[in-house]
């Protein structure tokens, strides 16, 4: 006997499903929920129209800083005894915030949800935000992005998207703020930014077993004392396109590594294009075969990892390289990256890469979305960019049936090499000649 | 007003397991769940850093990275392809206990993963060549320079290793490795390595998910049942250490960190024993949540610690006793004296202020939810009972894990805290640079 020498075919596959989807208005507020039937831990997260470009200019981070400040007791109790009250039922709230939504969510056993679900709200809607309080979160906030500052990217992500969006824009700063701007962060900030976007409706999010789950209970919980009209969405921000490479240069001295970060503009993921651009860029930088993976680390040895992506909201997008590579690399692994984007948007993308880039975004439909979390994350995706309750399934037929053709057409409107911004975070003592002899474009220090 | 407790498990594992072996000795392990249309394979092989002889270190690691670099019938760049292709995410882990392989397909691809697990088991040295261990030689000397030596603090795991433990024993070393090391490896000694760990009398195989077991046994027969046995397989290093240490060690690191940062750390019990599930819930007591101790008195009470970057948690080693670590970073003008004295107290009062009964809850609903975290996935299951099966020899006991931490009392806890007595601690400093210690 030996190993089998040939790969085995595939058996027969069983048709895709998402889970049930049920919408109900409760409370003068919209529920939308996924019927996960057996599952042990429910998941319920209240999506706030509240995202980080509703903050002042100059206060970034304003959101992060409420988001932090929810937990610092409520109207009816301290901050220890809701922290007990909520930990006693095995929650833990997660906030998150983007450029277009504002989530406080969690995830628990089934039988304790609605409990769970009561304290969220209570934390969402009725904060106590006391004024020394707010003042102390808004300083540790401070702190925490001045740790996370000490770290290699943050500086650089910082750098790239003030170049392509603009130091003076929101959409150019950095989406939690920097330590200064959370620094200036006052408490009226704060209460105002609660006060303004908190306390509309939103959209409660139920991701679990419906049949063990009263959600007409949940959005009595969720809603009360929540009023106001949802807000209009703004139109996209178009997609400009640079003149010429350039290179911005953040010194990190000592650093063993450079942190890489190109980038340009891309459309908003409302675009008709979305299919085939996410298809492209799986093939450029997104799968572990990808061809930047391929060269960049797989041949070279240069890096950990590479990836490239399109992160598209609901108002902008943006295309993006980011890798961390040794020092004594920088210059040849930047050229290599521009030369794989340059070959992309060119020579489009071959059959037998498309093959193995739609199976597997299509494979991740099912593989990414068994917990009741991951569902719950996949309805914000619905509701926040207006997408209807068969999406998923729509989405994995247009994966499947996009064409090699379709997919290089996208990769060339799509793809910029010439436009690119190439953020380098790194020793530039040592890298900084190397880099100009390369000639990738102007070589700019950044004072980030 | 006291929480009410969320209900008692009766079983942690509410899903089938069954379990066969092969004539070669590979355990094989099935839990057939019909939720999802999707499978989950992992395969734990019993060899971790713990089996690294000195001058070797980040060997098990970097000979993971060669199981993806093509097989006797698998072509390089293949195996990730192959598997993204199918739909599948893949990935594999090394610790100083073992090293792991997964990898979550829709189920019509499952006779493609075992193929492949079973091709780099049987199949992986006549595939293996010098250029590609150079390659994946940079690719980990990469990954050990953005993981630990480009971040702040980022090799205090690496050195709490070398205080926890005395210099040879087997978890004194961290699995990433030395560069001296990773620089000397050659190929001779990774064929050797496989041929002598990467057996499947060393291995178990777990597949979870929408599968009946008769059908995974006859595909694992299929494709590892040419596998032959591999006879002395050679233990590692015993982890056996005589108790708690005797004396304690400091260690104080001053560089470009951005604020002052204390780590202690014991050695408790072996991951799986009475002692560690103690050790689990006085750590989520202590320094899980903002309900914690730590979190109450040193983030909110006193003010002196960051109230992102405080906690405690245990590694969970199977094969000597694990380590508890407690960590804290200090606030803006609070110097490391008041921060290291205020964490010390605190653990101190686990053994002195005894737990009450709602932070026993507070500790077992959150850990009660952690684990069913774990168990909401066919690749979460899968690697429990590929743990189980491998570090106590039978899946199943998987189930008793939830029920054994519901059991802990604040008595248990008590004595558990009496043995993290100064006497027996390590600590572990950051300053940043022009800071007086």
């Amino acid at each position: 006997m030996s190993l089998v020498a040939t790969r085995p075919e595939t058996g027969e596959a069983r048709p895709y499903a998402f889970p049930e989807i049920r919408r109900a208005s409760v409370a003068g507020g919209e529920i939308v929920a996924a019927h996960m039937p057996g599952h042990l831990l429910a998941s319920a997260s209240l999506l706030l129209d509240a995202g980080a470009s509703r903050e002042t200019a100059g206060r970034e981070g304003t959101a992060g800083v409420l988001a932090k400040c929810l937990e610092e007791g409520t109207t009816t109790r301290d901050s220890a005894a809701y922290a007990l009250a909520l930990e006693g039922l095995g929650a833990e709230l997660s906030t998150s915030v983007d450029w277009d939504s504002f989530r406080v969510g969690l995830s628990v056993p089934v039988g304790v949800l609605s409990r769970a679900v009561a304290l969220m709200a209570e934390a969402a809607r009725a904060p106590r935000l006391d004024p020394a309080d707010v003042e102390r979160v808004r300083d540790d906030e401070a702190t925490a992005l001045r740790m996370d500052w000490a770290q290699p990217g943050p500086r650089a992500d910082a750098a790239l998207r003030a170049d392509l969006f603009g130091a003076g824009e929101r959409y150019g700063r950095p989406l939690n703020g920097d330590p200064a701007s959370t620094a200036a962060v006052t408490v009226e900030d704060v209460t105002t930014f609660h006060e303004s976007w908190l306390k509309r409706p939103g959209v409660l999010l139920v991701a679990g077993d419906l049949d063990r789950l009263d959600l007409e209970e949940l959005g009595a919980a969720a809603f009360a004392g929540s009023g106001g009209d949802p807000l209009p969405v703004e139109g996209p921000l178009g997609v400009p396109i640079a003149g010429a490479r350039r290179l911005l240069l953040v010194d990190r001295p000592g650093s063993v590594q450079s942190t890489l970060r190109l980038g340009h503009r891309a459309p908003e993921r409302a675009h008709p294009d979305y299919v085939p651009i996410t298809l492209a860029a799986t093939v450029l930088g997104g799968a572990f075969t990808s061809r930047l993976n391929h060269l960049i680390r797989e041949v070279k040895g240069y890096t950990y990892g590479i990836r490239a992506d399109f992160a598209m909201t609901r108002r902008f997008g943006r295309f993006g390289v980011s890798s961390s590579v040794q020092t004594a690399v920088t210059a040849p692994a930047l050229t290599d990256t521009i030369g794989e984007i340059a070959r992309t948007r060119l020579d489009g993308v071959t059959e037998e890469e498309l093959s193995v880039a739609r199976t597997w975004r299509a494979g991740s439909l099912s593989v990414d979305m068994q917990t009741p979390g991951s569902i719950a994350g996949a309805l914000a995706t619905l509701v926040i960019h207006g997408l209807p309750d068969d999406y998923y399934p729509t989405l994995r037929k247009r994966l499947l049936e996009t064409t090699a053709e379709e997919v290089s057409a996208a990769a060339a409107q799509h793809l910029h090499p010439d436009a690119l911004t190439l953020v380098v975070e790194g020793d530039a003592a040592l890298i900084r000649d190397e880099l100009a002899a390369a000639k990738l474009g102007e070589i700019i220090t950044s004072e980030v | 007003m006291s929480a009410q407790p969320a209900p008692v498990a009766e079983t942690g594992y509410p899903w089938p397991i069954e379990t066969a072996r092969l004539d070669n000795g590979l355990r094989v392990v099935v839990s057939e769940d019909r939720t999802a249309p999707v499978v989950a394979v992992n395969l734990w092989y019993d060899v971790g850093s713990r089996h690294e002889p000195a001058g070797q270190t980040g060997f098990a690691h970097l000979f993971e990275h060669l199981m993806f670099e093509g097989s006797q019938n698998v072509a390089k760049t293949e195996h990730m392809r192959y598997v993204q292709g199918a739909g599948g995410s893949l990935n594999a882990t090394t610790n100083p206990d073992r090293t792991n392989y997964f990898e979550t397909l829709p189920a019509e691809h499952l006779e493609l993963a075992l193929w492949l697990e079973a091709d780099r088991m049987g199949g992986l040295v006549p595939a293996l060549t010098q250029e590609t261990l150079d390659n994946q030689r940079e690719v980990v000397k990469n990954e050990r320079r953005q993981r630990y030596d480009n971040v702040p603090y980022g090799d205090a795991w690496l050195r709490m290793l070398e205080l926890l433990y005395p210099a040879g024993h087997p978890y004194h070393h961290a699995t990433i490795g030395s560069m001296e090391d990773l620089n000397a490896a050659g190929l001779e000694t990774f064929q050797a390595f496989h041929a002598k760990y990467y057996a499947p009398n060393n291995a178990v195989l777990t597949v979870a998910g929408d599968v009946t077991p008769v059908e995974v046994f006859a595909l694992a027969e299929k494709y590892f049942g040419a596998i032959e046995t591999v006879a002395n397989i050679p233990a590692a290093p015993s982890g056996h250490l005589p108790g708690p240490a005797t004396s304690p060690v400091s260690e104080t690191v001053t560089g470009t960190v951005p604020a002052p940062r204390v780590y202690l750390a014991h050695r408790t019990h072996p991951f799986g024993t009475a002692g560690y599930d103690a050790i689990t819930v006085l750590a989520t007591v202590l320094g899980s949540g903002r309900g914690s101790r730590l979190y109450q008195r040193l983030a909110d009470g006193a003010r002196i610690a960051q109230p992102d970057y405080i906690g405690s948690y245990g590694v969970d080693l199977a094969h000597a006793p694990a380590p508890l670590i407690v960590t804290a970073t200090a606030k803006d003008g609070v110097d490391i004296a008041t921060l290291t004295e205020g964490v010390a107290e605190v653990v101190a009062s686990m053994a002195t202020e005894p737990v009450t009964e709602a932070e026993l809850e507070r500790a077992k609903a959150l850990l009660t939810t952690a684990w069913w975290r774990q168990m909401s996935t066919v690749a979460g299951r899968a690697d429990t009972l590929s743990r189980y099966a491998t570090q106590f020899g039978d899946p199943a006991s998987a189930a008793y894990r939830l029920p054994q931490w519901q059991s802990v009392t604040s008595e248990d806890i008590a004595d558990a805290a009496r043995t993290l007595n100064p006497e027996s601690r390590v600590t572990l400093t950051y300053l940043p640079e022009g800071t007086e210690a």
